[in-house]
Protein backbone atom coordinates (compact mmCIF):
# COMPACT_ATOMS: atom_id res chain seq x y z
CA UNK A 1 0.00 0.00 0.00
CA UNK A 2 1.30 3.39 -0.96
CA UNK A 3 -1.05 5.49 1.18
CA UNK A 4 -2.45 5.15 4.62
CA UNK A 5 -5.87 6.47 5.71
CA UNK A 6 -5.35 8.44 8.90
CA UNK A 7 -8.96 9.78 9.27
CA UNK A 8 -11.01 12.77 8.04
CA UNK A 9 -11.36 16.42 9.09
CA UNK A 10 -13.44 19.38 7.89
CA UNK A 11 -12.08 21.63 5.20
CA UNK A 12 -11.74 25.33 6.10
CA UNK A 13 -14.99 27.36 5.76
CA UNK A 14 -13.67 29.32 2.76
CA UNK A 15 -13.08 26.14 0.79
CA UNK A 16 -16.44 24.66 1.82
CA UNK A 17 -18.19 27.87 0.70
CA UNK A 18 -16.41 27.84 -2.62
CA UNK A 19 -17.29 24.20 -3.27
CA UNK A 20 -20.96 24.68 -2.31
CA UNK A 21 -21.24 27.62 -4.76
CA UNK A 22 -19.71 25.50 -7.51
CA UNK A 23 -22.15 22.66 -6.83
CA UNK A 24 -25.29 24.79 -6.28
CA UNK A 25 -24.62 27.67 -8.69
CA UNK A 26 -25.23 31.25 -7.52
CA UNK A 27 -28.64 30.60 -5.98
CA UNK A 28 -31.96 32.24 -6.80
CA UNK A 29 -31.96 35.96 -7.55
CA UNK A 30 -33.76 38.20 -5.08
CA UNK A 31 -36.31 40.49 -6.67
CA UNK A 32 -35.80 43.99 -5.30
CA UNK A 33 -38.96 46.07 -5.26
CA UNK A 34 -38.81 49.52 -6.81
CA UNK A 35 -40.03 52.44 -4.76
CA UNK A 36 -42.82 54.26 -6.52
CA UNK A 37 -42.86 57.60 -4.75
CA UNK A 38 -43.61 61.10 -6.01
CA UNK A 39 -40.67 63.27 -7.01
CA UNK A 40 -41.17 65.64 -4.04
CA UNK A 41 -40.79 62.74 -1.65
CA UNK A 42 -37.83 61.28 -3.52
CA UNK A 43 -36.11 64.67 -3.18
CA UNK A 44 -36.56 64.73 0.58
CA UNK A 45 -39.47 67.14 0.88
CA UNK A 46 -41.90 66.63 3.74
CA UNK A 47 -45.62 67.22 3.73
CA UNK A 48 -47.81 68.52 6.51
CA UNK A 49 -51.39 68.79 5.27
CA UNK A 50 -51.28 70.98 2.20
CA UNK A 51 -47.89 72.45 3.00
CA UNK A 52 -44.63 71.01 1.74
CA UNK A 53 -41.17 71.97 2.96
CA UNK A 54 -37.82 71.01 1.54
CA UNK A 55 -35.12 72.25 -0.78
CA UNK A 56 -34.89 73.08 -4.44
CA UNK A 57 -31.66 71.21 -5.03
CA UNK A 58 -29.32 71.56 -7.99
CA UNK A 59 -25.68 70.60 -8.53
CA UNK A 60 -24.81 74.27 -8.00
CA UNK A 61 -26.75 75.21 -4.90
CA UNK A 62 -29.83 74.31 -2.88
CA UNK A 63 -32.46 76.73 -1.60
CA UNK A 64 -35.03 76.25 1.12
CA UNK A 65 -38.49 75.93 -0.31
CA UNK A 66 -42.04 76.05 0.89
CA UNK A 67 -45.07 75.02 -1.14
CA UNK A 68 -48.74 75.59 -0.42
CA UNK A 69 -51.31 73.54 -2.29
CA UNK A 70 -54.68 75.28 -2.26
CA UNK A 71 -58.13 73.89 -2.79
CA UNK A 72 -59.03 74.01 -6.44
CA UNK A 73 -55.56 73.01 -7.51
CA UNK A 74 -53.66 76.31 -7.31
CA UNK A 75 -50.14 75.84 -5.94
CA UNK A 76 -47.87 78.55 -4.52
CA UNK A 77 -44.12 77.99 -4.62
CA UNK A 78 -41.82 79.94 -2.30
CA UNK A 79 -38.04 80.06 -2.35
CA UNK A 80 -35.81 81.47 0.37
CA UNK A 81 -32.74 83.64 -0.05
CA UNK A 82 -32.28 83.56 -3.83
CA UNK A 83 -28.66 83.97 -4.85
CA UNK A 84 -27.32 86.73 -7.06
CA UNK A 85 -27.27 84.25 -9.96
CA UNK A 86 -31.04 83.84 -9.65
CA UNK A 87 -31.46 87.61 -9.23
CA UNK A 88 -29.59 88.06 -12.49
CA UNK A 89 -31.76 85.60 -14.41
CA UNK A 90 -34.24 86.87 -17.00
CA UNK A 91 -37.09 85.45 -14.88
CA UNK A 92 -36.12 87.33 -11.71
CA UNK A 93 -39.10 89.67 -12.23
CA UNK A 94 -41.31 86.63 -11.58
CA UNK A 95 -40.05 86.36 -8.00
CA UNK A 96 -42.26 88.39 -5.69
CA UNK A 97 -40.79 89.51 -2.36
CA UNK A 98 -42.95 88.25 0.52
CA UNK A 99 -40.69 89.39 3.35
CA UNK A 100 -38.17 87.60 5.57
CA UNK A 101 -36.13 86.68 2.48
CA UNK A 102 -38.96 84.55 1.09
CA UNK A 103 -40.03 84.96 -2.54
CA UNK A 104 -43.15 83.70 -4.27
CA UNK A 105 -42.24 82.18 -7.63
CA UNK A 106 -44.99 83.22 -9.98
CA UNK A 107 -46.02 80.63 -12.55
CA UNK A 108 -47.47 81.81 -15.83
CA UNK A 109 -48.39 78.21 -16.47
CA UNK A 110 -49.37 76.32 -13.36
CA UNK A 111 -48.08 72.77 -12.96
CA UNK A 112 -50.75 70.20 -12.20
CA UNK A 113 -48.81 68.79 -9.28
CA UNK A 114 -46.22 69.84 -6.72
CA UNK A 115 -43.51 67.59 -8.15
CA UNK A 116 -43.71 69.14 -11.62
CA UNK A 117 -43.37 72.61 -10.04
CA UNK A 118 -40.27 71.56 -8.10
CA UNK A 119 -38.73 70.18 -11.30
CA UNK A 120 -39.50 73.45 -13.10
CA UNK A 121 -37.95 75.66 -10.41
CA UNK A 122 -34.89 73.43 -10.08
CA UNK A 123 -34.45 73.66 -13.85
CA UNK A 124 -34.71 77.46 -13.67
CA UNK A 125 -32.08 77.60 -10.89
CA UNK A 126 -29.72 75.41 -12.92
CA UNK A 127 -30.30 77.66 -15.91
CA UNK A 128 -29.44 80.74 -13.83
CA UNK A 129 -26.05 79.24 -13.00
CA UNK A 130 -25.29 78.06 -16.51
CA UNK A 131 -26.12 81.26 -18.40
CA UNK B 1 -34.74 47.63 -28.53
CA UNK B 2 -34.13 49.54 -25.32
CA UNK B 3 -36.02 49.41 -22.06
CA UNK B 4 -36.96 52.62 -20.33
CA UNK B 5 -38.68 53.42 -17.04
CA UNK B 6 -40.83 56.52 -17.13
CA UNK B 7 -41.49 57.95 -13.66
CA UNK B 8 -44.63 60.05 -13.47
CA UNK B 9 -43.29 62.80 -11.18
CA UNK B 10 -46.57 63.67 -9.50
CA UNK B 11 -47.43 60.16 -8.34
CA UNK B 12 -44.16 58.28 -8.52
CA UNK B 13 -45.82 55.64 -10.68
CA UNK B 14 -43.29 53.90 -12.92
CA UNK B 15 -44.29 52.93 -16.45
CA UNK B 16 -41.94 50.50 -18.17
CA UNK B 17 -41.64 50.75 -21.92
CA UNK B 18 -39.65 49.03 -24.60
CA UNK B 19 -38.80 51.15 -27.60
CA UNK B 20 -37.40 50.76 -31.05
CA UNK B 21 -34.76 53.01 -32.66
CA UNK B 22 -36.26 56.34 -33.64
CA UNK B 23 -38.89 56.42 -30.89
CA UNK B 24 -39.66 60.04 -30.03
CA UNK B 25 -40.78 61.69 -26.80
CA UNK B 26 -44.14 62.31 -28.43
CA UNK B 27 -44.50 58.60 -29.25
CA UNK B 28 -43.85 57.65 -25.63
CA UNK B 29 -46.20 60.25 -24.15
CA UNK B 30 -48.96 59.31 -26.55
CA UNK B 31 -48.51 55.60 -25.91
CA UNK B 32 -48.61 56.13 -22.16
CA UNK B 33 -51.57 58.50 -22.50
CA UNK B 34 -49.68 61.30 -20.75
CA UNK B 35 -51.09 64.34 -22.47
CA UNK B 36 -49.76 67.74 -21.31
CA UNK B 37 -46.65 66.07 -19.93
CA UNK B 38 -43.02 66.54 -20.85
CA UNK B 39 -40.16 64.07 -20.61
CA UNK B 40 -36.75 64.83 -19.20
CA UNK B 41 -33.81 62.98 -17.69
CA UNK B 42 -34.14 65.15 -14.58
CA UNK B 43 -34.18 68.75 -13.35
CA UNK B 44 -30.71 69.45 -14.69
CA UNK B 45 -31.47 68.34 -18.21
CA UNK B 46 -33.69 70.03 -20.79
CA UNK B 47 -37.06 68.63 -21.78
CA UNK B 48 -37.19 66.36 -24.80
CA UNK B 49 -38.96 67.97 -27.73
CA UNK B 50 -41.96 65.99 -28.95
CA UNK B 51 -40.23 65.08 -32.20
CA UNK B 52 -36.86 64.33 -30.59
CA UNK B 53 -35.62 60.76 -30.60
CA UNK B 54 -35.43 59.54 -27.04
CA UNK B 55 -33.91 56.25 -28.14
CA UNK B 56 -30.64 57.95 -29.08
CA UNK B 57 -30.40 59.92 -25.83
CA UNK B 58 -30.96 57.27 -23.17
CA UNK B 59 -29.22 54.12 -22.09
CA UNK B 60 -30.94 50.76 -21.89
CA UNK B 61 -32.81 50.54 -18.59
CA UNK B 62 -32.54 54.25 -17.79
CA UNK B 63 -35.13 56.12 -15.72
CA UNK B 64 -36.61 59.38 -16.99
CA UNK B 65 -39.28 61.71 -15.63
CA UNK B 66 -42.65 62.79 -16.97
CA UNK B 67 -43.84 66.07 -15.48
CA UNK B 68 -46.70 68.38 -16.31
CA UNK B 69 -45.98 71.53 -18.27
CA UNK B 70 -45.19 74.54 -16.10
CA UNK B 71 -43.52 77.87 -16.67
CA UNK B 72 -42.16 80.45 -14.31
CA UNK B 73 -43.23 83.95 -15.15
CA UNK B 74 -45.99 86.30 -16.15
CA UNK B 75 -46.82 86.19 -19.82
CA UNK B 76 -46.38 89.94 -20.36
CA UNK B 77 -43.05 90.25 -18.61
CA UNK B 78 -41.33 86.91 -18.53
CA UNK B 79 -42.36 84.85 -21.52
Amino acid sequence: MRIKDIGTRSAPASIRGFLSRVVRGQGPAIAVQRREIPYWQERGWTRNGNVYTGSFATPYEAFFGHIEEHRGGHIDFFLSNPSHQIRGHSHWTCFQDRGNHWYLVHMSRQPRDVSSGILTIERLITDAYEV
Amino acid sequence: MKKLSVVVAGTGQIRDVEMQPGTTAGDILQQLNLRDYLLSKGPNEPFFAAAESVYDKVKDGEKIFASTKAEVGELERCA
